[in-house]
C-alpha cells in the first residue's frame, strides 16, 4: 500500500535547507555577507518551523515518534523490529544529529563578527570584538562538522539504494511505499501549518533585528 | 583653581613621554608587525562599534563621534604601520602579503583612499549628521574591503 510519509511542509523544509546550506557556505567564501545573513535567517526559521513541527506535526515529521532508545536502533540494525512508516530507528537520531549541528551553526553565526568588525550577526552586538571573533572561528569549524553529517546523509541513500530501496523519491513526492503491517502516517491539519508558519517567521524575524520589535 | 606647581610639573612630563612614545612608534620589524597587529585589530573595535550604531537606525552619536574620531586618527597614521621588513618574515602570524612592498605605490594609493574616507567619516558623525553617518561608514568599509582584497592573506581557520 502506497502512502504519504512525508508531508509538503517536511519536504519543503528539506530541500529548502538543501539549497540554503550550499548557499550559505559560498556566500561567506565569495564575500557576500548580506546574502549569507539572510539565508542564515531563513534557515533559523526553517529550524524553529521543524522544531514545532516535531512536536505538533504530521505523525511522521514527530520527534517522538521516530527517535527511539538504542534497543530499537540495535533491533533495526538486526534487520528485526517493528515495520514502520517514516524515519527507521537510525536514520531518526541522523536526523537529530543534523537539526542539532545546524541550529548550533545558526546561533553561532548570529553572534560572530567578521575579521574587520564590518559584518556582524545580529546579536553580535550583545558580545565583545574578541568573543564574537572567536564564535567566527568556531562557527567556520561547526561548518565542517555539518557537512561530515550532510556527506554521511548522502552515503546512506546511497547505501539503500544500492540495497534496492529507493529514498529519494519519496522525499519528492511524498509518496513511499508502506511495509507490511504498518500504520499509515497521521496529516497535520492546515490550521497547524499556518500557526506554526506564522510563529517560526516572527520568531526568525525578532531574532534577525537584534531581538528588537 | 590653577594647578600646583608640583601638578604642572607632572602634566609636562607626561607630555614629554607621551611624545617620546610616539616617537619610539617608528618601530622595525617584528615589533612593528605585532604593534600594526594591534592596531588593526583596535580598528576592528571601533568598526564593531560603529556597525552596530549604524544597524540600530538611530545611532547613538556620542558613540559615533569617539569611534569615527579614532578610525580617522588610526587611517592617517596607517602608512607608517607598514616599514619595510614587517611583513611576514618578521611575523609569521601577521596576514600583511609582500606585495604590500612591492606595489607599495599602489598601496599608497589605497591607504590614501582610506584616510579621505574616514576624514569625511569624521567630519559627518563630528557635524552631527546622524543620516550621514551610515553612507560614510559604508563607504570607509569599502575602503577596508579594496585595500585587503589584494593587500592582505586570507584568514585560515
Amino acid at each position: 500500500m502506497t502512502a504519504r510519509v512525508w508531508d509538503l511542509p517536511v519536504r519543503l523544509v528539506h530541500w529548502v535547507l538543501a539549497a540554503l546550506i550550499p548557499f550559505s557556505w559560498w556566500a561567506a567564501k565569495s564575500d557576500h555577507l548580506p546574502w549569507h545573513r539572510l539565508s542564515g535567517y531563513t534557515i533559523l526559521g526553517l529550524l524553529v518551523f521543524r522544531l514545532i513541527w516535531g512536536v505538533a506535526g504530521s505523525s511522521t515529521a514527530r520527534f517522538g515518534a521516530f527517535l527511539k532508545g538504542p534497543r530499537a536502533v540495535a533491533a533495526y540494525l538486526r534487520g528485526e523490529g517493528a515495520p514502520a512508516a517514516g524515519h527507521n530507528p537510525l536514520g531518526g537520531w541522523s536526523v537529530a544529529a543534523m537539526l542539532v549541528v545546524l541550529a548550533t551553526q545558526v546561533g553561532l553565526g548570529l553572534f560572530s563578527v567578521d575579521e574587520d568588525g564590518l559584518e556582524a550577526g545580529p546579536l553580535a552586538k550583545f558580545v565583545s570584538f574578541d568573543t564574537g571573533r572567536a564564535i567566527a572561528h568556531i562557527h567556520h569549524l561547526v561548518f565542517w562538522a555539518l557537512a561530515g553529517l550532510v556527506a554521511l546523509h548522502l552515503g546512506a541513500i546511497g547505501v539503500y539504494a544500492i540495497r534496492g530501496r529507493n529514498l529519494l523519491k519519496p522525499m519528492i513526492t511524498g509518496d513511499a511505499e508502506l511495509a507490511p503491517g504498518a500504520e499509515a502516517p497521521g496529516l497535520a491539519a492546515p490550521w497547524r501549518l499556518a500557526a506554526a508558519c506564522a510563529a517560526a517567521a516572527a520568531l526568525a524575524w525578532f531574532v534577525a533585528h537584534g531581538l528588537k520589535a | 583653581m590653577t594647578p600646583s606647581k608640583p601638578f604642572a610639573a607632572m602634566l609636562v612630563c607626561g607630555a614629554v613621554l607621551l611624545a617620546g612614545a610616539t616617537a619610539a612608534e617608528a618601530l622595525q620589524g617584528v615589533a612593528a608587525a605585532k604593534a600594526r597587529m594591534g592596531h588593526m585589530k583596535a580598528l576592528g573595535k571601533a568598526s564593531k562599534a560603529m556597525f552596530e550604531q549604524v544597524k540600530s537606525g538611530a545611532p547613538d552619536m556620542a558613540v559615533v563621534k569617539v569611534q569615527a574620531a579614532d578610525i580617522a586618527l588610526a587611517s592617517r597614521e596607517m602608512p607608517s604601520w607598514f616599514p619595510p621588513g614587517s611583513g611576514q618574515e618578521a611575523e609569521p602570524k601577521s596576514h600583511a602579503l609582500p606585495v604590500v612592498w612591492t606595489d607599495h605605490e599602489k598601496f599608497e594609493t589605497k591607504a590614501k583612499a582610506l584616510a579621505e574616507a574616514a576624514a569625511k567619516l569624521d567630519a559627518v558623525a563630528q557635524a552631527g549628521d546622524t543620516a550621514g553617518v551610515g553612507p560614510a561608514f559604508h563607504e570607509v568599509g569599502a575602503a577596508c574591503k579594496g585595500c585587503h582584497d589584494t593587500f592582505r592573506a586570507k584568514e585560515d581557520d
